[in-house]
């Protein structure tokens, strides 16, 4: 996403990066405005939209009964496919998003891979032939920088509210046979307590931050991708973009990924708490 | 580009489907807007359907009508479409996607209301001869309907922005 910007502008927000004041006042630390809307898709399984600064996503989660991989015969499937709609820019029209949607895709998958972490094995149905795989679709409506952050907060908040036809398993050995519940009623939910969200943290002159706006992208030099569990754990980690950065300041990124991580698991499981008792499903 | 559909999951690419849906709202458009008043430019509507339950087409015409309205591209008239089928004798307007998968014919009218002239129509399937005037009959004013709800948003816009400018538009 090229944004033109003078010397003089670029010189300003690296300078505003480096002294922790950033040209919209928020500090390294701080993200912009979050807005969270579940359950928007009623004909998906589950669904959210999420609105940061000037980025919005829309994800869509559908649940179909699949074979089973041979190598993981005992946990469920997480497809990510992530979309630049035209609706947000005009470079994103047939193959001109191409590139960035690969990188999305790339980096969502990775960040959500690690069966060490997701709680697949909720997913199995039949252990060595059949299990449930979300078909995940991210699509991004607007982009205003940070979009890989707001793509994975919406897709906790997707997962939080995917409701998945109960499955009644008879029969024995061989003749194993499933029943997925018609009733739209019989249905269970995925445990998200356990699920990683993406901080990227851009590196910016000599220092770094995380949620950047359009510009403030542009002017950066390679970013690091960290997966915090709301534990407080690294589930994962990818550098990107070009740029070298310095090891020690790469220790200080994910010390502060995970602390801005810890804080946003927080506010976002009190948000989806209370949603909870909103809704009766 | 539908992702986030009814029944399919995952990517979709610019399928043949899309792209004829696509050639169709610009002929629709290519009518309705003052090209005129834009030599030697080009507007360039974009359609994201978010999620589908039947009437896409429909929705996608309605929505680009409000959309260039919104923009303050000047057109002749509204274009307002509406879905149909025939079911016993009856006429049906505004199916989802349940009674689409029905495979009865299914009719889709746009139209410019002033002037009632018909800009597109498409029929898939079949359609007996006998029912061919009352389903015209009853789109047209489907048509109508919605012309009715898109007036009354455009109508809200204009209040707010004069109210701006504190200006009270008579409407």
């Amino acid at each position: 996403m090229a944004t033109r910007l003078s010397i003089n502008e670029i010189r300003y927000i690296i300078d505003g990066v480096e002294q922790d004041f950033r040209t919209d006042g928020r500090a390294a630390e701080d993200y912009r405005h979050v807005e969270l809307e579940s359950r928007v898709l009623p004909n998906t399984n589950g669904s959210a939209r999420c609105k940061l600064g000037k980025t919005e996503v829309l994800v869509g989660i559908k649940a179909e009964v699949v074979d089973v991989d041979v190598h993981a015969p005992h946990i469920g499937k997480l497809v990510i496919t992530a979309d630049c709609s035209a609706v947000a820019s005009p470079k994103f029209v047939g193959k001109g998003s191409e590139a960035l949607e690969n990188d999305l895709t790339n980096i969502l998958s990775f960040i959500y891979h690690s069966t060490e972490t997701l709680p697949l094995k909720e997913l199995c149905i039949l252990p060595g032939k059949s299990c449930w795989q979300l078909n995940v679709d991210v699509l991004f409506v607007q982009c205003g920088g940070n979009l890989f952050d707001v793509a994975s907060i919406a897709l906790k908040a997707a997962l939080h509210n995917t409701t998945l036809p109960k499955v009644r398993v008879s029969g024995e050995g061989i003749e194993m046979e499933m029943e997925v519940a018609d009733d739209p009623y019989h249905v269970w939910k995925l445990d998200v307590s356990n699920w990683p969200i993406c901080i990227t943290l851009y590196q910016i002159g000599c220092s770094f931050a995380v949620d950047p706006s359009e510009e403030e992208v542009a002017c950066s030099e390679g970013y690091v991708h960290v997966g915090v569990l709301p534990s407080g754990d690294v589930s994962s980690m990818e550098k990107s973009g070009a740029g070298n950065i310095d090891p020690t300041v790469l220790l200080e990124m994910v010390e502060v990924g995970v602390r801005v991580g810890e804080d946003i698991h927080n506010q976002l499981d009190k948000q989806l708490e209370a949603e909870k008792s909103l809704a009766k499903l | 580009k539908a992702v986030v559909s009814t029944q399919s999951t995952g990517k979709m690419t610019a399928d043949k489907k899309t792209t004829e849906v696509g050639v169709m709202i610009q002929n629709t458009f290519e009518a309705a807007v003052m090209l005129e008043k834009f030599p030697k430019s080009q507007i360039d509507i974009y359609v994201q359907v978010l999620q589908g339950d039947g009437g896409e087409r429909c929705v996608a015409i309605n929505a680009t009508t409000l959309a260039l309205i919104n923009a303050g591209i000047p057109l002749k008239d509204y274009v307002c479409a509406c879905a149909a089928t025939v079911f016993q004798d009856s006429v049906l307007l505004d199916i989802n996607n349940l009674e689409e998968s029905y495979r009865g014919p299914l009719f889709m009218l746009a139209v410019m209301p002033q002037t009632e002239s018909i800009v597109q129509l498409q029929l898939d399937h079949r359609l007996h001869n006998d029912h061919l005037d009352k389903v015209v009959r009853e789109t047209i004013q489907g048509c109508r309907d919605i012309k009715v709800l898109l007036d009354r948003q455009v109508k809200e816009w204009t209040v707010e922005a004069a109210a701006a400018y504190e200006i009270k538009p008579r409407v």
